[in-house]
């Protein structure tokens, strides 16, 4: 291991009963997206290989579909030298700072868990491996290193042709002391890296055997079905009556760190009706009775509202002081480069757009759930589909006033996570509802109250303004982003660039722009907001990539080679060159069909992608072919990378034509998949990917990118850029379709 | 309360409901305690719910416990005994799943159209469940074995 992340030599190695186990601690992304210190002497991943030759990697990160557990063992065996299938994954519970192998979480968020892990994971596989071929040398007597080979799980004694498997090394590698460092696998002898490996946990996926949150059971259980008042910041007025044949109902309040915007600390919101099983249950809430005082603000809640203080902070905002208190509607100069304004105002061609993006729910396929067993006093264990199993033990130890170990969290299969399992408020539910009903009780979030309690992608004013000269040089770019603030929600005071979240990938973008300045304010909407799937990529790459679009067609270009003219960096050029040759951009389209093209950035990648579409109508466009190449600078798995492309694709598909939550006196609209349309499998287009390959011999240095989110950014732009060619017509709203709904199977 | 006597999986039981319309997924999830079954959205949209009974699609959040009396109900966890359905293989060697909790009621939609006799590009006609993981090339990869 690196130096920085390894704990201590005692706390590395351990002579676990059983055979060899090297404990180390991978690095956390919390839900900032930033890297966490590293608590001294704690450790959250363990390898064990035992007596019995059997290999086993417990891990703290949350599976939800990326397949980031089979692809930390694929890392792993690599160095190693044994064969991936051989490795074992186990969920680790969290702890906040024991050494003990009972695992400590890792919380899953910003396409990390395979991007930060990537050394870690080899160094880990090559010490292990360096130890137990120094069993073997001492073992044979023969001290040199030379004629020793390490594969297929056994070392290999060259000159007595004698095989040793790891596991009758492994009790005499435990007591040797480990290098700090050991040779890596070289790049060009790779059986695993770079080259597609199954998943891990496909097989219990197609019969019935994952169990997600809302799957766990436990003798005695109750179920809990929760109801929040309809409008975000009301309050529970009184106690209703619990119904016949129910045990409860629980009044449910914020905790401290997990209500956003609306939802202030100690406020009832929620009531939560405890009885026999889900639908009696949740029978009962539909039928319950229940007053509540509604905000004073309620009338602001809404879209009209939202849109106006947007258009007014677009006009004028007041700029950040240091120092200051910087309320909601504070402008942050995020970068600064020349006077763009004089810049475009003398330019023979001036553009202006503004494009609007609404607040978008998660819809995770699972609904938000948790199952709590609470015995005062005694013991409390968590059973939760979460993204943040560290959280979710903190908050466990916030409410019931525990010590950590008397606390345990189960990371469940995650139904889904989109970033919206990040968030603890439904943990932080079912144990207040566990402790009032001192039952095992699983709490359940009807589809309904996911909707319409969501912390939203946040919506989004853009203001673009840029100039052209007579040779189609950008002379000056102006970005205004007016738009809730994550971070600020979550109590981050916001420093002189304002959220960095909020303007992801509008900033540093290597254009040639001329002059340029890129400000983003904090807009005042108290609606929560949350992150959803590559966050402010999300938005930003659609304001950007559409107007370099409308550049483009002012120009009088073809919108790649204005991009490829006009880009600065070849990594960006690379990618855009594969999306367009992959999509066909230079031969003619078929009649009747145009394409669009965009490219941008996120968590360390580049992506671009082509989207073909046609038949356009005043409700609805097909969407033939989207033709997506990313350069994540190292791909570990490339199946799972082209499935993560796939699926960003697909959930980018749903937003940009339908995807929008609306609001009318603080009550969100769109309550369930009827009233939110998504894509079914009819209309979804070929998706074609391309990876760039791994560098021959890749650098430390070099950040490593992520996939889970990447299908999402570039999606949108591209289609309204390929939405205007078919038609002239040029969209600027997001989503394309508003109020399309969804019909039955 | 009634009692209703279920046949599932090839199985008996006799499952004390407090309202015979209690809705088969809620019945098979909590009172029999077969999970595999899933809640995506209570109104017939998603087809996360899908089960056969006597061999035919139905979405079973919105189906009557009662009117499944005196049938045959197959979840997700009977469709074969060691995941060897063509439809769980041709699922398997396509690595369809993402987070996996929409495919039990595709795979069930699946092996329901290819119960009805169908194949191919007339399975994928059949399979309009939503897959927010957004799965559908591989469903279709996978569907174009069987
Ligand atoms: S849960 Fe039955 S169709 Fe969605
Ligand atoms: S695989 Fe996740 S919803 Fe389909």
């Amino acid at each position: 291991m690196t130096t920085q992340t390894q704990p201590s030599r005692r706390g590395f190695i351990t002579a676990a009963t059983g055979g060899l186990t090297l404990s180390f601690l991978l690095p956390e992304i919390n839900r900032l997206g930033e890297l966490q210190a590293a608590v001294p002497g704690t450790v959250n991943t363990w390898l064990q290989i035992a007596t019995d030759n059997t290999i086993t990697l417990t891990i703290g990160a949350s599976e939800m579909g990326q397949g980031s557990f089979s692809a930390l063992a694929q890392i792993l065996a690599e160095d190693l030298m044994v064969d991936y299938a051989k490795i074992r994954t186990v969920q680790a519970q969290p702890s906040v700072t024991s050494t003990r192998p009972v695992g400590a979480s890792i919380n899953t968020v910003g396409s990390s868990v395979t991007r930060t892990n990537f050394w870690k994971m080899r160094d880990a596989g090559a010490i292990a491996r360096e130890l137990l071929v120094q069993a073997a040398m001492n073992l044979k007597g023969d001290q040199t290193r030379a004629n020793f080979i390490a594969s297929n799980a056994t070392v290999k004694h060259v000159p007595s042709n004698t095989l040793l498997a790891y596991g009758s090394l492994a009790a005499a590698a435990a007591a040797l002391a480990p290098p700090s460092s050991a040779p890596l696998v070289p790049d060009s002898q790779f059986r695993l890296i770079g080259k597609t490996q199954t998943r891990i946990d496909i097989p219990e996926k197609v019969n019935g055997k994952a169990k997600y949150g809302i799957d766990i059971r436990i003798p005695g259980m109750v179920y809990a079905v929760i109801k929040h008042c309809p409008s975000f910041g009301g309050t529970l007025a009184s106690q209703p009556t619990t119904p016949r044949g129910m045990l409860a109902v629980v009044p449910t309040q914020v905790i401290a760190g997990t209500g956003r915007g609306t939802e202030v600390t100690g406020a009832v919101n929620a009531v939560a009706v405890v009885g026999p099983n889900t639908w009696d249950t949740w029978q009962a809430v539909k039928s319950l009775n229940v007053s509540w005082n509604l905000p004073a603000n309620a009338a602001n809640l809404n879209n009209a509202k939202f849109m106006a203080d947007a258009d007014a902070l677009l006009a004028s905002a007041t700029p950040y002081v240091a120092g200051g208190a910087n309320p909601p509607g504070t402008l942050y100069t995020v970068e600064s480069m020349g006077t763009p304004g004089t810049a475009i105002a003398a330019s023979p061609k001036k553009l202006d757009a503004t494009y609007t993006l609404p607040y978008v729910a998660h819809a995770c396929m699972e609904v938000l759930n948790c199952t709590v067993n609470y015995v005062p006093g005694i013991s409390c264990e968590v059973w939760a589909p979460t993204q943040s199993a560290r959280a979710v033990l903190q908050l466990a130890m916030l409410i019931t006033g525990m010590a950590a170990n008397q606390i345990v969290v189960r990371t469940t299969y995650l139904g889904g996570g989109l970033g919206r399992k990040a968030e603890t408020d439904f943990v932080s539910q079912a144990i207040q509802v566990a402790m009032a009903v001192r039952k095992p009780v699983m709490l359940m979030w009807p589809r309904e109250q996911d909707f319409t309690r969501d912390q939203y992608r946040p919506m989004a004013k853009v203001h673009v303004t840029a100039g052209l000269d007579a040779s189609a040089n950008i002379t000056g770019w102006s970005y205004r982003n007016v738009s809730p603030s994550i971070l600020g929600q979550r109590g981050s005071v916001l420093g002189p660039k304002g959220d960095s979240q909020g303007i992801e990938a509008a900033n540093a973008l290597p254009y040639n722009f001329g002059a340029r300045l890129t400000e983003w304010v904090s807009h005042p909407s108290p609606i929560p907001v949350g992150f959803w799937r590559s966050v402010g990529a999300s938005i930003n790459t659609f304001a950007v990539e559409c107007m370099i679009d409308e550049l483009a067609a002012a120009a009088g270009m073809d919108g790649y080679n204005f991009r490829r003219a006009k880009l600065t960096d070849p990594r960006w050029i690379r990618v855009l060159d594969e999306a367009a040759k992959l999509g066909n951009w230079t031969s003619p389209v078929s009649s009747g069909r145009a394409r669009g093209i965009a490219i941008g950035t996120a968590f360390n990648s580049i992506v671009a992608e082509v989207v073909e579409i046609s038949a356009a109508t005043a409700t609805g466009v097909k969407i033939n072919r989207v033709s997506c190449a990313i350069d994540c600078y190292v791909a570990v798995n490339p199946g799972g990378i082209q499935a993560q492309l796939q699926g960003g694709i697909v959930h980018a598909i749903n937003a940009a034509l339908y995807g929008q939550q609306t609001f009318v006196n603080g009550a969100a609209q769109a309550s369930n998949f009827n009233k939110s349309r998504m894509i079914r499998l009819q209309e979804m287009p070929q998706i074609d990917t391309f990876i760039i390959p791994n560098p021959g011999a890749a650098d430390r240095a070099l950040n490593i990118g992520g996939a889970g989110e990447l299908g999402v950014p570039t999606f949108a732009p591209a289609l309204a850029n390929a939405y205007f060619k078919l038609t002239g017509n040029r969209l600027r709203g997001l989503p394309l379709f508003p109020g399309a709904t969804m019909g039955g199977l | 309360m009634a009692t209703l006597q279920l046949n599932v999986n090839g199985q008996n039981y006799a499952v004390n409901v407090s309202n015979p319309d209690m809705p088969l997924l809620w019945v098979i999830r909590d009172l029999i305690g077969l999970t595999g079954t899933k809640y995506g959205c209570g109104i017939e949209v998603c087809g996360a719910c899908t089960v056969l009974i006597d061999g035919q699609r139905e979405h079973a959040c919105v189906f009557d416990a009662s009117s499944a009396v005196g049938k045959k109900v197959v979840t997700i966890e009977g469709l074969s005994a060691d995941s060897s359905h063509p439809a769980q293989k041709a699922w398997v060697a396509n690595q369809v799943p993402q987070c996996g909790y929409c495919q039990s009621g595709v795979i069930m939609t699946v092996a329901g159209a290819m119960k009805a006799g169908h194949h191919g590009s007339e399975i994928l006609s059949e399979v309009k469940n939503l897959c927010v993981c957004g799965t559908y090339q591989r469903i279709r990869q996978a569907a174009a074995m069987l």
